[in-house]
Order: structure tokens, then C-alpha cells, then sequence
């Protein structure tokens, strides 16, 4: 009885005729979620070789390259090249792939709605992200001054597309959610993108804040970060210390918090990832829901510990490291729930499920140099070198980047009805997952050994320490660059020539998405609204060909006790 | 209807955390009670509006928290805070801005007792009053230059300004809410007047609440 006619005959919708409607004015939230992702794709290789064109001039400042030279060689220069790196990265990849990519395609599908709440207003904060990311390349290129007057507008501006974003998809997942679609039945995917809303909700609107008063004070002259503000009661070093403590504080209460907005989507998409390829349901799925609320609680409290070195209150330190610290808290019950979910499982090792496993490796990589970081006494001697880049590229930016190839290798065929090449993938996986540790292991110990020598020490000045482990660095992350031109064959490639998937389920899994047609039409659900029985992640041990329940297929009547009954008896034989 | 819609969504997130589970019983078509609020946008519900100005207000909380930081803390580490003066007609202004507030629950009571001419003529008092006072704004930015303070002036003019300003910019997306309630058919519309008016009272009396937070704050920390 819940099937659905996707022949299009009970289509009540007629398509839109009109050009600009059906283009740039397309309120649809797969159209909407899939140009996130374009976007995304396309700011992801701008940073990347971004990244690689500091990296060289890092090593070799004197290297000549034909037409971009320009752009690394004065200081100046160099620290807008770290900015717009960053900003891209941070701001356009992060932010947008999991959340607004991903997440507007598939949170109205996964819950069963056939749009989301407001879709003008998707609309308005897609082409909003668009200017800022103009605005921003724009800044890079205009001189120094004028250009960040027009990075701070660009990045107010993809704030106010940020909390549209999110209002729109807490509102959504309260109220559009389809029958039967109760909160625990919610994938853990839905759940991390609701979660995630919540806290984009209350970090963005605290950097538009800040960005409007930094307007403010560069266009119409106000006094809220000015120089004179703080300067001649202090001793000139401290003074220049607390030049911008306002600002400082307003920055890392958002960015701090940002990281994890970065990082929850990439919890939700991998658990639902290793959940559907070992076959087995997501372990304490419950705990792992509290988990992700407490990454959300906890990381929005947190911002103090980037204010080591800035001067705080004595006490306030040992009370933001206590804070830091119990954000390992909700990572250890999530890394239960996924080893949990692997354990003695029949893992199917497809790149989808390689990029969720490289994941949990990077991320418990990264986050055990975290846990240096989070003691007071050590962040204030190592902030802002390498240990601190080694640390937050590795646990925020790659690990959170595997965690979105892994989705699209697994959505794709959902999008596109094709296939991306299984070999090329794993090819890709192998040499971006060396890669990366290459890159940024020898950061950790590049920035051990600036810390560990001894004051007056007897290393030779001239060799800055550890510069052949730069150059190694440096040679690594043009390797891995260039491993990502794989990945670009295989996603061009696929899209046109990709092996076709008939079937709407490839990889049998139980969520409203894979119930509808590849790509899903218009309206979604066709006909009749989706209704839903059971939760999201019912998988037998049995590895049968269908060891799996649909969320949206009716249990028998007169079968459910007796499934129940044997529901209750075969856990009764596992304990 | 929607009177309650908060208390109803809370209500409904708590049955839903403590109900239903993976392996309960699945509800089947039984739950006609949420069944009539959870429509295809086929037959959108109205819900949503209120859910989503609840979660704005949220937001803009946020954004006017972080300010009101940045004034505390500033205010406790400078040296260079020179006291400041509310101009006096600041207090007319709030004056006028509470009883656009209470005009609008008197047109709301009408409208409960469906004399939708009257409310029409509430509703455009209350929306005269607001932009009565954002005139008066103007009028208190004039005193404050007359007096000598700019935006550069000083921390506290700086602060002064960006505030009034700020919740001016609100006040006047609640301005354009409210005239689309008075000018808005709503025999074809999606949404239902009351609703509509609803909603748009959520964020006109938090308009209201926030300035009086605002002003306490430049007053008490002047």
C-alpha cells in the first residue's frame, strides 16, 4: 500500500514553464542543494591550490611562478593568501558542502517532506552565499585596506545566508516531517543537520555582530575596536595584547563553535555510512543522538581556550580547559557507537564506506593532539604555530572533507542514477588518506620542536629547524593535490559515462531517500505522502538479500506480534 | 488554533522523544491528531510561521547579546568611557512604542470576536504608532548631534547609535510585517489572518521587549 506511483499521472504539480524560473530563480531544494555542492566543489580546488602556492612560498620565497608569483611574494600579500585560503576553506566548503549541500538535498527527502519550509527563502540564502564568495574573491585582489572592508561585508553577509539556512532548516525538521517520522526515528543524519541548525543559529548571528561593528568602525568611524580604546593604562607589550581583546573574544566565541558546525553534519553522515555498511544497525543509537547534542553544547562553550594567550582572568583558564576537555566526552561515546557498530560486522569496504573509516582515523588523529591543546599550560606556548595547524587541519578540514566524499560517493547514485568508478575511488582514497598524513603529521612535530629547544640553544641559526621536514611537507602536499585530479576524472567521468543504477536502492539501505526514484522527481514522494513505520537503521545480522526494513513498508497486521516475538527472542539468544 | 503553538511544539517534541522509539509499535494511520498539522505544501500548514518566528527571535537575541557584551565589557575595561546622556525624548519614544504594543492585543481581541473592521483600524494605529516612533528615533538622533555627539565621538555615542540603529533596522522589517497584515487578502492567501497577525504580534511585542532591554542597558551603563 506504500508504494509509490513515480509514473508522474497523479503529478499534481504542472512544471513551471519560464526559463529564469526553472534556472536561476529554481526554488527547488535538490536544485539548491546540488549548486551548495557545485559551489563547494569549485571553492574546495581554489583553496586546495591556494594552500599549495603558500606551501611553495613557504619553502622556496624566492620561486618564480609564471603569472601567480604575484600573489605570495610580500608579506602582505602572504597574509591575504592565508585569508582568502581560509575564509574559502572555512566558510564555503565546510560550512556549505555537509550543511547546505548535502543537507538541503536530503533532509526533506530523508524526513519525508517534499520541500523545505520556506523555499524563497533557500533561494534568497543560496544566491546570498554566491555574492560573498565574490565579495571575497574580490577582496583578495583589491589593495589591503579597501579589500577588508569588503571581506568583512562578504563574510556579514554569508552570516545573514547562514542563519536563513538554518532557520529554514529547524523549521523544517520541527514541522514538516512526514507521518510516523517521530524524532527517534529520525536518521542520524537528519539529526546532526537539525542539531547543526540550532547552533549555526546562535554562533552566526554573534559574528554578524562583530562584522557589523568592525563595519561600523571602518566605514562611519565608531570607537569599538579602536586602538585607543585600551592602549594608556597598560604597559605597551600588554597593551598590545589587549589591543583586540573585544574583538578576539566575538571571533573565537563564533569560531570555536564553528568548528563543530563543521564537524556534526560529518558525525551524522558517518554514522549513517558505517550503520549501512556493516549491515548492522548504529550502536547506542540513543547515546549517540546525546552525543551529538552535547558536541553542540558543549562547543559552544568552549571559546575561552583561544584566549590562553591573550590574558583572562586567573581562573578562567582552568575553567575553559575543564570545558575543552569534556568535549572528549560526547567524541568518546561517538567513536563507541562507531566501533561499536563495526564490531564483528560484515564490513562492506566500498570507497563510501573506506572514506567514513579514514574518518574516524583522522579525527581520533586529530583529536588526540586536541587534548594537548585543551591544557592551558601547554596552549599558551604553542598557539598559532604548527602544532595548532597540524591539529585543526587534521581534525576539522580533512577529516571532515573525507567525511564529504564519502557522502557523495554514497548519494551519488541518488542524484545522478550513475555510479562513481569503484577502482578509481579507492585509488583516490588510498593516496589522499597517505597524503594528508604526510601533510600534516610532520606539522605536529615541526611545531614540538620549536617549543623544545632550549632558550640560547646551540642549532645553528642560519638552518631554521626542521627545514627539511618542511620541504618534505611541501613535496607531500604537491602530491596530494595532485592525487585529488582522480577524483575530478572520476566525478567528470561518472557523470556522463558512469555506470547506470536502475535500481533505486543500491545500497540497501532504510531511509525514505532510497524509496524514490533516482534522481527523486519534483514533488519527491509523487502521489500519496510518504508514511512512516519504524525506525531508520533496522538491519539484520543475517546478510540475506533482504536483511534490511524499509522505514516507509508497513509490517504486516497479523505478523507484527510474532515479529516482535521473535525480535524479543533473537536478543534474548544474543545476551 | 495556533494560540498556543509553542507550548504545543514542546509538548509535541517531548511526546515525540518519549514516544515512539525504533521498536515501538509503529502509529499506523491512527494519529489523527497530528495529522491535521503535518501536511504535504499541498496544503501547507500554518504552523510553520510560528515555529519560525520563535526561532528568529532566538537568533536575533543572540545577535543583540553579543552587542550588549561588547557594551559590558567595554564599559569595565576602558578608561576612556565618558558618561552619556540619553537625549530626553528617548522616553516619549518608548512611550509611544508600548502603547503600539497594547493597541495591537486590543485589535487582536477584536479580531478573536471576528469584528475584522475594527481590527483593521486597531491594527493601523498600532502600525501608525510604530512608525510614530521611529520618527521619534530620528528626532532623539537629532538631540544627540545637537548636543555634540557623533558616532565617532566617543565609546559610549559609538555604542548609542549602532544600538538605536540596529533595532530601528528590526523595527522596520515589523513595520513592513504589519502592513502586509493590513493590506494582505487573505480570502486566497496560504496563511489565515489570525495566524498572520499572530505571528507578526510575536515579533512586534519582542521588538518592544528588546528596546526596554536596549535602553536599560545605555541608561544603567552609562
Amino acid at each position: 500500500m506504500v508504494t509509490y506511483d513515480s509514473s508522474g499521472s497523479a503529478a499534481p504539480e504542472a512544471p513551471r514553464s519560464g526559463f529564469l524560473a526553472r534556472t536561476l530563480f529554481n526554488t527547488g531544494h535538490k536544485v539548491i542543494g546540488l549548486r551548495y555542492l557545485w559551489l563547494a566543489l569549485g571553492s574546495v580546488l581554489l583553496g586546495m591550490l591556494l594552500s599549495l602556492l603558500m606551501r611553495i612560498h613557504l619553502v622556496w620565497p624566492g620561486a618564480q611562478i609564471p603569472f601567480l608569483s604575484g600573489f605570495g611574494s610580500t608579506p602582505e600579500r602572504y597574509a591575504a593568501l592565508t585569508m582568502f585560503h581560509g575564509s574559502l576553506m572555512v566558510f564555503l566548503v565546510l560550512t556549505t558542502a555537509p550543511q547546505a549541500g548535502f543537507g538541503n538535498y536530503f533532509l526533506p527527502l530523508q524526513i519525508g517532506a517534499r520541500e523545505m519550509a520556506f523555499p524563497a527563502l533557500n533561494l534568497f540564502s543560496f544566491w546570498a552565499t554566491v555574492a560573498s564568495l565574490v565579495g571575497m574573491t574580490a577582496a583578495f585582489f583589491v589593495h589591503p585596506n579597501a579589500g577588508f572592508t569588503l571581506w568583512s561585508a562578504s563574510v556579514a553577509l554569508f552570516c545573514l545566508a547562514a542563519l536563513l539556512t538554518a532557520l529554514n532548516f529547524t523549521v523544517t525538521t520541527l514541522d514538516l516531517r512526514a507521518k510516523g517520522m517521530t524524532l527517534p526515528r529520525m536518521p542520524l543524519t537528519a539529526w546532526a543537520w537539525f542539531i547543526n541548525a540550532i547552533l549555526s543559529l546562535l554562533i552566526f548571528s554573534i559574528l554578524l555582530a562583530a562584522c557589523v561593528f568592525l563595519l561600523s568602525d571602518r566605514l562611519l568611524g565608531s570607537q569599538f575596536f579602536s586602538s585607543l580604546t585600551f592602549l594608556s593604562r597598560l604597559p605597551p607589550p600588554l597593551a598590545q595584547s589587549t589591543l583586540l581583546s573585544l574583538w578576539q573574544r566575538l571571533f573565537w566565541f563564533f569560531a570555536q563553535a564553528e568548528v563543530y558546525v563543521a564537524m556534526l553534519p560529518c558525525f551524522g553522515i558517518v554514522s549513517h555510512l558505517l550503520s549501512i555498511f556493516s549491515r548492522r544497525p548504529v550502536w547506542a543509537e540513543r547515546a549517540a543522538v546525546l552525543a551529538l547534542c552535547g558536541v553542540g553544547l558543549f562547543g559552544f562553550c568552549v571559546w575561552g581556550q583561544h584566549m590562553f594567550s591573550s590574558g583572562l582572568n586567573p581562573w578562567s583558564p582552568l575553567v575553559f580547559s575543564l570545558l575543552a576537555s569534556s568535549l572528549g566526552l560526547p567524541a568518546c561515546v561517538l567513536l563507541f557507537s562507531w566501533f561499536g557498530t563495526l564490531w564483528n560486522a560484515k564490513i562492506h569496504l566500498n570507497t563510501a564506506m573506506l572514506f567514513a573509516l579514514g574518518f574516524v582515523s583522522l579525527f581520533l588523529a586529530g583529536g588526540v593532539s586536541g587534548l594537548f591543546l585543551a591544557r592551558n599550560d601547554l596552549a599558551t606556548a604553542s598557539v598559532s604555530d604548527e602544532f595548532v595547524t597540524g591539529h585543526f587541519h587534521l581534525v576539522m578540514g580533512v577529516a571532515a572533507t573525507f567525511a564529504i566524499l564519502g557522502a557523495l560517493f554514497f548519494w551519488f547514485p541518488k542524484m545522478f542514477a550513475r555510479r562513481l568508478d569503484e577502482t578509481l575511488g579507492k585509488f583516490h582514497f588510498w593516496l589522499t588518506f597517505a597524503g594528508v598524513y604526510c601533510v600534516f603529521m610532520p606539522m605536529h612535530w615541526l611545531g614540538l620542536m620549536v617549543h623544545s629547544r632550549i632558550p640560547g640553544g646551540d642549532l645553528p641559526a642560519a638552518v631554521p629547524p626542521g627545514a627539511s621536514l618542511r620541504t618534505f611537507v611541501t613535496f607531500a602536499t604537491i602530491l596530494t593535490v595532485a592525487a585529488q585530479a582522480l577524483f575530478l576524472l572520476n566525478f567528470v567521468w561518472s557523470l556522463w559515462r558512469g555506470e547506470k543504477t536502475e535500481d533505486r536502492n543500491p545500497w540497501r539501505a532504510a531511509t525514505l531517500e532510497w524509496s524514490v526514484p533516482s534522481p527523486p522527481p519534483t514533488d519527491n514522494f509523487g502521489a500519496c505522502d510518504p508514511m512512516v513505520y519504524r525506525g531508520a537503521y533496522e538491519f539484520s545480522a543475517s546478510g540475506v538479500a533482504t536483511d534490511f526494513a524499509p522505514q516507509n513498508v508497513a509490517p504486516p497486521p497479523l505478523e507484527r506480534a510474532s515479529q516482535w516475538k521473535q525480535a524479543a527472542e533473537a536478543s534474548a539468544k544474543e545476551s | 488554533m495556533p494560540g498556543s503553538t509553542i507550548v504545543e511544539d514542546i509538548e509535541l517534541i517531548i511526546e515525540d522523544i518519549g514516544g515512539g522509539g525504533g521498536k515501538n509499535p509503529p502509529p499506523g494511520g491512527d494519529d489523527g491528531d497530528e495529522g491535521g498539522k503535518r501536511r504535504g505544501p499541498h496544503v501547507p500548514s500554518s504552523r510553520r510561521y510560528a515555529t519560525a518566528i520563535v526561532i528568529a527571535i532566538v537568533s536575533i537575541v543572540m545577535f543583540f547579546m553579543a552587542m550588549a557584551s561588547a557594551f559590558i565589557y567595554t564599559r569595565a575595561n576602558s578608561n576612556r568611557w565618558v558618561p552619556l546622556h540619553l537625549p530626553w525624548f528617548i522616553w516619549v519614544n518608548t512611550a509611544i512604542l508600548l502603547l503600539s504594543s497594547v493597541t495591537m492585543e486590543l485589535s487582536r481581541q477584536r479580531l478573536a470576536l471576528a469584528d475584522v473592521r475594527k481590527f483593521r483600524q486597531l491594527w493601523f494605529a498600532a502600525t501608525a504608532l510604530g512608525v510614530l516612533f521611529l520618527i521619534g528615533q530620528l528626532v532623539a538622533w537629532r538631540q544627540f548631534v545637537l548636543a555634540g555627539f557623533y558616532v565617532s565621538t566617543n565609546q559610549a555615542s559609538s555604542f548609542f547609535y549602532i544600538f538605536t540603529g540596529l533595532h530601528g533596522l528590526h523595527l522596520l522589517g515589523g513595520i513592513c510585517a504589519l502592513l502586509y497584515v493590513s493590506f494582505r487578502r487573505f480570502e486566497k492567501a496560504k496563511v489565515s489572518r489570525s495566524v498572520a497577525a499572530e505571528v507578526a504580534s510575536y515579533y512586534w511585542h519582542f521588538m518592544d521587549g528588546l528596546w526596554i532591554f536596549l535602553l536599560a542597558l545605555l541608561y544603567l551603563g552609562k
